[in-house]
C-alpha cells in the first residue's frame, strides 16, 4: 500500500499496550489507515506510477515494479567477451518483458543482433517493439526522441556516453515518464543511476563435455539504488530458465533477501 | 505519400444531441463508398479516400469530384479536395481545390503555422520569426528535433509535405459511432480496412499509447532513413538467425504477431541465444595443446575444446560444451558447404558455434 508518511503518522496506531481502551483504539486507527491507504493508492498504479515487472525480478525492486521516470542500468558480469553482455542484456530484456506484455511500447537501441526468439520467450511483445539497432553517432539524440513516445527505451551506447549527455537522458525519462534501461557494456555510463542490477555467480546448466544442450542458467542478481532501494537485495534467478522465460532458482535462496 | 480525396461536410463537423448530423454523415460516408470502398471516417463530418485509383476509375479526379458532390447533394452540402496526404488533403476541400500531385509543398509554403494546430509550437516559431509552413519546412530535421522535439519533428514533416498525419486529424471515436450508427457490423459485407484502431487496451489508453509510440518512431526514423527503425517478427527455421526477420518499421501497417507451430527438424532446443550477431564473428577453438580443434566428417570431434577467443579477444577457457550437430545450412555462404554447430561456455558468456572447413565462428551469444 502506499500511504504517504506524514498521513501514517497522524493515523498509526499508538504503541500496543494491554489496556482494552488501547486495542479498541487500535482497531479503529487500523480501521481508518485502511481506508486512508484505499484513497490514497494510484487508480492505476500500472499506468500511473508503476510498470509491471515479472515476479521474481518484481522482489528486486523497491516499489515492485519499474517506476515511471527512473532510469536502471544493468552490467552482467565482467569478463563478459566483446559482443556479449555478461547477462546484463538478459536481465534488460527480462525486466521490460511483463510491461511489454501489458501493452507498453519498447524501443530497443544500440541492439544490431537482437535474438528474436529469445525476447518473445522472455515474453516481451514483439509487436509493440522497436528495434534501432545502429544508432551510430546519433544514439544519444535517437534515445531522447524515444523517450518522448515510448515507455520502455532499453540502450546499450555504442560509445562511452560523455556525463552531460547522460544526465540529460536521465532528466529526459524523469520528465516524460518513461524508463530507460541501459546495460553499459564496455562503453560505461558515467550517472548514479535510481537502481542498479548487476549479475554475479552465473552457470550455465546442461551441457558437459559433448552431451546435452545448454538448457538454462542459474545467476545472481543484486540490485542497489538510493534511498528505499540503498540496501542490497539479491535474488537467485533462472534466466532464461528451460523454456526461455524467467523463473525464481528455488535451490539458492540460502542468501536471499 | 497517398493522394487523397477528402470529404468535408461543413454543416456536419460538430455533433448535435439527437445524433442527427451523425446520421447524415452515415450517409454520406454510404454514398461516397459506393465509388471506392476504402473510405476512411477520418472525423465527424469528415472522410477520405485513396484517389488515384477511382480516378483512374471514374475518368479523372475532376469526374470523380463530381460524382461524388453529385451522389451527396441531397444529403449536404460538402466541399472535396485532392492532395498527397491527409493534413493538405483536408486544406484542399476547405478550399475545393484539387492540387496537383507534387505540388503539395508549394500549396502549403504560404500557410500560416499556426495551421498545425499546435499553438505552443507556433508561438516558439513566431519568436523565431518563422510565420509560414515553408519557412518551417526549410529548417533542417536535426535542429527541429534538438528544440521542437518528437512533436516538432512530426510537424515538421507535415509542414514539408512529407507526412499527411497528424495526430490532432483524426478522431477515432468517429468511426466507432459511425459502425454503431449502421447497426453494428455489416452482415455479408467486405471487411473494412482497418485505418484506425480505437480498441482501449489492457489498461486503457493504450490506443494513444501507440499514437505517441508511432510518432516518435517515425521521428527516428527521419533521423536515421527508414531502416533505421525495425522490427521483429518470428518464423519457421532451423538456426536462429532463420527464426526471426527484421522489417522496417512501419505506422500503417498492422503490427500483427505471427504464430509457428510447425516443428523445425535440427533445431536447437530453447532457450534461444539473446544476441544473434547480424554477421558471424571469427572465434578460434583450440585445444589443451593450443591446436586448432577440429571436426571429423562424421560431426566428431577431434579433441577436447580448451579456449576460446572470440574476434581475437583475450583467450577464455572452454568450461562446458555441447555438440556438435551437423548442419547442412549455409545461411551466410553462396557455397555448399559442410558445417556444424556447437554450444560453448567460455568465460563469462555462452556461444553458438558455427564450423565450416576447419573455420569456426560465433553465430549468437546467450548473452
Amino acid at each position: 500500500m502506499f500511504v504517504a508518511s506524514p498521513d501514517r503518522r497522524d493515523v498509526d496506531a499508538p504503541p500496543p499496550g494491554p489496556s482494552p481502551r488501547r486495542s479498541l483504539d487500535r482497531e479503529r486507527d487500523l480501521a481508518s489507515l485502511a481506508v486512508l491507504a484505499e484513497r490514497t493508492r494510484p487508480v492505476s498504479s500500472s499506468q500511473t506510477r508503476l510498470l509491471p515487472v515479472v515476479p521474481p525480478l518484481a522482489d528486486l525492486l523497491p516499489d515492485g515494479g519499474l517506476r515511471r521516470g527512473s532510469t536502471v542500468v544493468v552490467t552482467g558480469l565482467a569478463g563478459g567477451g566483446p559482443e556479449g553482455s555478461g547477462g546484463g542484456i538478459s536481465v534488460a530484456l527480462a525486466l521490460l518483458a511483463a510491461a511489454s506484455g501489458t501493452g507498453s511500447w519498447c524501443a530497443l537501441v544500440g541492439l544490431p543482433g537482437l535474438g528474436a526468439v529469445a525476447a518473445h520467450d522472455l515474453g516481451i511483445d514483439l509487436a509493440r517493439s522497436a528495434v534501432v539497432p545502429r544508432p551510430g553517432a546519433a544514439w544519444a539524440e535517437v534515445t531522447a526522441v524515444l523517450i518522448e513516445g515510448v515507455d520502455l527505451v532499453m540502450l546499450c551506447p555504442p560509445f562511452p556516453p560523455r556525463p552531460a549527455m547522460a544526465r540529460r537522458l536521465v532528466a529526459r525519462a524523469r520528465e516524460r515518464r518513461s524508463v530507460l534501461v541501459v546495460v553499459p557494456g564496455r562503453a560505461g555510463w558515467p550517472e548514479h543511476p535510481d537502481l542498479h542490477l548487476g549479475v554475479s555467480d552465473m552457470r550455465w546448466d546442461g551441457a558437459g563435455t559433448g552431451e546435452g544442450y545448454l538448457s538454462g542458467r542459474r545467476m545472481t542478481v543484486t540490485a542497489t539504488g538510493r534511498r528505499s532501494a540503498a540496501r542490497p537485495r539479491h535474488r537467485h534467478l533462472w534466466l532464461p530458465s528451460a523454456t526461455g522465460a524467467v523463473a525464481e532458482d528455488a535451490t539458492g535462496t540460502g542468501t536471499a533477501g | 505519400m497517398d493522394r487523397l480525396l477528402v470529404v468535408r461536410c461543413p454543416d456536419l463537423l460538430d455533433e448535435d444531441e439527437d445524433g442527427t448530423a451523425l446520421r447524415s454523415f452515415v450517409e454520406v460516408v454510404d454514398a461516397v463508398e459506393a465509388y471506392c470502398p476504402w473510405i476512411t471516417a477520418v472525423r465527424p463530418g469528415l472522410c477520405s479516400l485513396p484517389a488515384r485509383g477511382p480516378a483512374r476509375y471514374f475518368g479523372g479526379e475532376d469526374a470523380l469530384i463530381r460524382s461524388i458532390v453529385g451522389a451527396t447533394s441531397d444529403i449536404t452540402p460538402v466541399e472535396v479536395g485532392v492532395a498527397d496526404g491527409l493534413f493538405a488533403a483536408v486544406l484542399a476541400a476547405r478550399r475545393g481545390l484539387v492540387v496537383p500531385p507534387g505540388g503539395t509543398p508549394d500549396f502549403l509554403a504560404p500557410l500560416p503555422v499556426g495551421i498545425l494546430g499546435n499553438p505552443g509550437l507556433a508561438e516558439l516559431l513566431a519568436r523565431l520569426g518563422i510565420r509560414t509552413l515553408g519557412d518551417f519546412a526549410a529548417l533542417p530535421a536535426s535542429h527541429v528535433l534538438g528544440r521542437f522535439g518528437a512533436d516538432g519533428v512530426t510537424c515538421h514533416r507535415v509542414a514539408g509535405g512529407r507526412s499527411g498525419e497528424l495526430a490532432e486529424l483524426r478522431q477515432p471515436l468517429a468511426r466507432r459511432r459511425v459502425d454503431e450508427q449502421r447497426g453494428g457490423g455489416r452482415p455479408g459485407g467486405a471487411p473494412r480496412r482497418a485505418t484506425v484502431v480505437d480498441e482501449p487496451g489492457f489498461w486503457g489508453g493504450v490506443g494513444d499509447t501507440d499514437v505517441r509510440a508511432g510518432r516518435s518512431l517515425a521521428a527516428v526514423q527521419d533521423l536515421l532513413g527508414p531502416d533505421g527503425v525495425v522490427t521483429a517478427r518470428l518464423q519457421g527455421g532451423r538456426g536462429p538467425a532463420q527464426r526471426a526477420r527484421f522489417v522496417t518499421w512501419n505506422a500503417r501497417e498492422p503490427q500483427e504477431d505471427s504464430t509457428l507451430g510447425a516443428p523445425w527438424p535440427g533445431q536447437i532446443p530453447p532457450p534461444a541465444p539473446v544476441v544473434v550477431h547480424p554477421t558471424p564473428l571469427r572465434a578460434e577453438l583450440v585445444d589443451a595443446r593450443g591446436e586448432p580443434v577440429r571436426v571429423s566428417g562424421r560431426c566428431l570431434l577431434a579433441t577436447a575444446p580448451g579456449r576460446l577467443s572470440v574476434e581475437e579477444a583475450p583467450w577464455a577457457e572452454v568450461t562446458a560444451w555441447a555438440g556438435p550437430w551437423p548442419s547442412d545450412e549455409r545461411w551466410w555462404s553462396r557455397s555448399r558447404r559442410k558445417s556444424a554447430r556447437m554450444q560453448a561456455v567460455a568465460g563469462a558468456e555462452a556461444y553458438l558455434l558455427l564450423v565450416e572447413r576447419g573455420r569456426w565462428w560465433v553465430e549468437a551469444t546467450y548473452g
